[in-house]
């Protein structure tokens, strides 16, 4: 398989320029398969990743870098049942990725 | 939506940031290349956001009206993803797609499936071709507003 997504980088590269990622800590809300989370992880001090599809983080863990395995957790739950159960002003930084 | 994005600002830090993704209300481009030859260009028949890009802007206006949040930037970007065959991108976006349950329109996959099928023409007469989806997003930087 051949498929090349985003080759010159230019998601990370808007998502840089707005934003800090160093030693933050993040939520990324419809994160699919992982694909715009390794972009960026690596730079943070920990991503919170969620996506209601299952079988999307299922491809996401199966995927998961291992360098970043300390630092992504991937987590299969809807938006509102994983705000409901989070505590206020966690995050630094929240990503809607392409899914509001 | 609007719901959803006041808790976002009960999660964010005071300092914090959200950073919103989402496409243009513009759908994608199919192109078709032999290097820097364009051989061919059409719209993607696929693109079904556009009720979802309204109800998403409609929520962005309303909690940016409300105070919730401030914009401090946005920008737009392209975002390219390419393949060596026009069944390997069709093949790739089903599966990236796999996952969603919401109900797809027929008549806009046969359409879907005449762009592919035309542009799988175009590279079969054409060794080295490659083809590519072409989709625009807007990306924007909130930031919430000092709660009461």
């Amino acid at each position: 398989m051949t498929i090349r997504v985003d080759p010159e980088n230019n998601e990370p590269n808007a998502l840089f320029a707005l934003a800090d990622f160093n030693g933050r800590r993040v939520l990324e809300i419809g994160c699919g398969n992982g694909r715009l989370t390794w972009r960026y992880a690596d730079r943070a001090a920990h991503v919170t990743a969620i996506d209601p599809f299952e079988g999307s983080i299922a491809r996401a863990k199966e995927n998961m870098p291992n360098h970043l395995k300390s630092r992504v957790e991937f987590r299969h739950i809807g938006f509102d049942d994983f705000a409901a159960a989070s505590e206020s002003s966690t995050f630094d930084i929240v990503i809607l990725s392409w899914s509001l | 939506m609007v719901h959803a994005l006041e808790d976002i600002n009960q999660l964010l830090k005071p300092d914090g940031c959200l950073i919103d993704i989402h496409p243009i209300r513009e759908a994608p481009f199919i192109k078709v290349f032999r290097g820097s030859d364009l051989l061919s260009v059409e719209s993607d028949p696929g693109y079904d956001y556009d009720e979802g890009i309204q109800h998403a802007e409609a929520a962005l206006a309303e909690v940016l009206h409300r105070g919730s949040y401030r914009v401090e930037r946005e920008n737009e970007f392209e975002l390219v993803t390419s393949a060596s065959s026009a069944p390997e991108l069709q093949d790739y976006w089903e599966q990236y797609g796999a996952f969603d349950d919401t109900p797809k329109d027929e008549a806009m996959i046969v359409r879907k499936n005449e762009v592919y099928t035309r542009a799988d023409e175009i590279m079969q007469n054409a060794s080295g071709a490659e083809i590519s989806c072409h989709e625009r997003a807007r990306i924007t930087r909130l930031e919430p507003n000092v709660r009461e």
